[in-house]
């Protein structure tokens, strides 16, 4: 069926346009009109609005933390600087380093499932430099799951800790944030998985909700790098 | 709830590039989106790729959204909608989908849909009630489930003409009645 180029016609194609009921050939014609015809565009738009409200019974699914990562790390992946450097982090990075090499293995004990098949082959020490929070967290690719126990240290007042992932030179991608209890169980999106060995976590101060920015906006206060077990 | 200037200074600045813009966007918006993704997709995995995807469109359509006039959660809503019929229907398009098939066989709306169509608001919502309930239905099933005149003809199992003419009426007079 072709489009039928008498004006009264428009109408009925601007319905069907909106309800979505011209097939691919007739949809790409009409929409080259409608770029250049005002008119048609606002019938389109009349409709558009009164459809839409068959939506109103469609109940809101917040949906998992890792579709916005996966969505900021495609439309802001490029890291101008390292983030490393720029959160002035190595000095911490040498002591969280020389402390995950000196955690003993009673301290996992209390850290790890049952399950050694899915037990955890990376940890990492989180921690301030003052010692002011101290985070274990260890990390199983098996499971894709990061369990943070929170030894040491809290969140301020009116405030939420948020954790990150930095790989090498990229900007920190969010891991979620900490709950408020010890422990935290957070589940790696698949696509950052191949990014944990080798990973610096950090962990930043921020609003209730976390970091608005995709970014730390708040003072980074532990890092501590991971290492295979 | 976020008001429509807000989400319009929200779709301003991200056109310029701003990147706390789009967070607060997506907070605003994403469950609400998420749940029109669920809705016509009927699969979570699937609805998190839909959903990323039309994030990412709306990035980068933000600077025309003033163009098409209109009011921003209909944009966006439209962009989800659309994204999400589009990956619906290339998914029917795949062979041996039986259960869309079956899907398509069963001509009563699920408890779902009359959950959803009872409490449609506002004044296409009255004015289908004027049509005769096939052709309402028909028309919900097109917009929400993205069935085609195909589709559709095989559903009531009409001609394929037939069904085109006889809702290209029906969207008429359902026009008449919403601007009455």
């Amino acid at each position: 069926m072709t489009t039928d180029p008498d004006r009264d016609d428009d109408p009925a194609l601007a319905a069907e346009y909106a309800v979505g009921l011209l097939s691919e050939a007739e949809t790409r014609a009409f929409e080259s009109r409608l770029a250049v015809d005002p008119e048609f565009r606002a019938m389109v738009a009349v409709w558009t609005e009164d459809l839409v409200t068959l939506t109103d019974g469609i109940a809101p699914v917040t949906p998992p933390k890792s579709v916005q990562l996966a969505i900021e790390q495609r439309l802001f992946p490029e890291a101008r600087q390292s983030w490393v450097r720029r959160l002035g982090l190595i000095p911490s990075l040498i002591g969280g380093l020389v402390a995950a090499l000196l955690v003993v293995w009673a301290t996992q004990q209390g850290i790890l499932g049952t399950d050694p098949a899915l037990g955890p082959n990376y940890r990492a020490e989180i921690a301030a430099q003052d010692q002011s929070l101290v985070v274990q967290a260890t990390y199983s690719a098996a499971s894709g799951v990061i369990e943070v126990d929170r030894t040491a240290g809290e969140q301020r007042a009116g405030r939420v800790l948020e954790l990150w992932l930095i790989a090498g030179e990229n900007p920190p991608v969010s891991l979620g944030l900490l709950d408020i209890g010890r422990r935290t169980t957070v589940v790696v999106p698949a696509a950052l998985m191949a990014s944990l060995d080798g990973g610096v976590l950090a962990i930043s101060d921020e609003p209730p909700g976390g970091s608005p920015a995709g970014a730390p906006t708040g003072d980074v206060l532990a890092v501590g790098s991971l290492t295979a077990l | 709830m976020t008001t429509p200037p807000e989400l319009e200074a929200m779709i301003a600045r991200m056109a310029l590039g701003d990147r706390t813009a789009f967070a607060a966007l997506y907070a605003a918006t994403s469950a609400k989106l998420f749940g029109i993704c669920m809705r016509v997709l009927d699969n979570r995995s699937e609805s998190e790729d839909a959903l990323q995807e039309v994030f990412v469109k709306l990035w980068h359509s933000a600077e025309r959204y003033q163009v098409n006039g209109l009011s921003p959660m209909t944009w966006m809503i439209t962009v989800a909608r659309n994204h999400a019929i589009d990956r619906l229907r290339a998914r029917r398009a795949a062979p041996g989908d039986m259960d869309e098939l079956a899907e398509l066989a069963d001509l009563t709306p699920g408890p779902e849909a009359q959950l959803i169509a009872a409490s449609e608001r506002g004044r296409i919502a009255r004015c289908l009630g004027t049509l005769e309930p096939d052709r309402a239905d028909a028309i919900r099933r097109a917009y929400l489930d993205g069935e085609t005149y195909a589709d559709l003809a095989y559903r009531y199992a009409v001609p394929l003409n037939t069904i085109r003419t006889s809702l290209r009426r029906s969207l008429l007079k359902l026009r008449e009645c919403m601007s009455s």
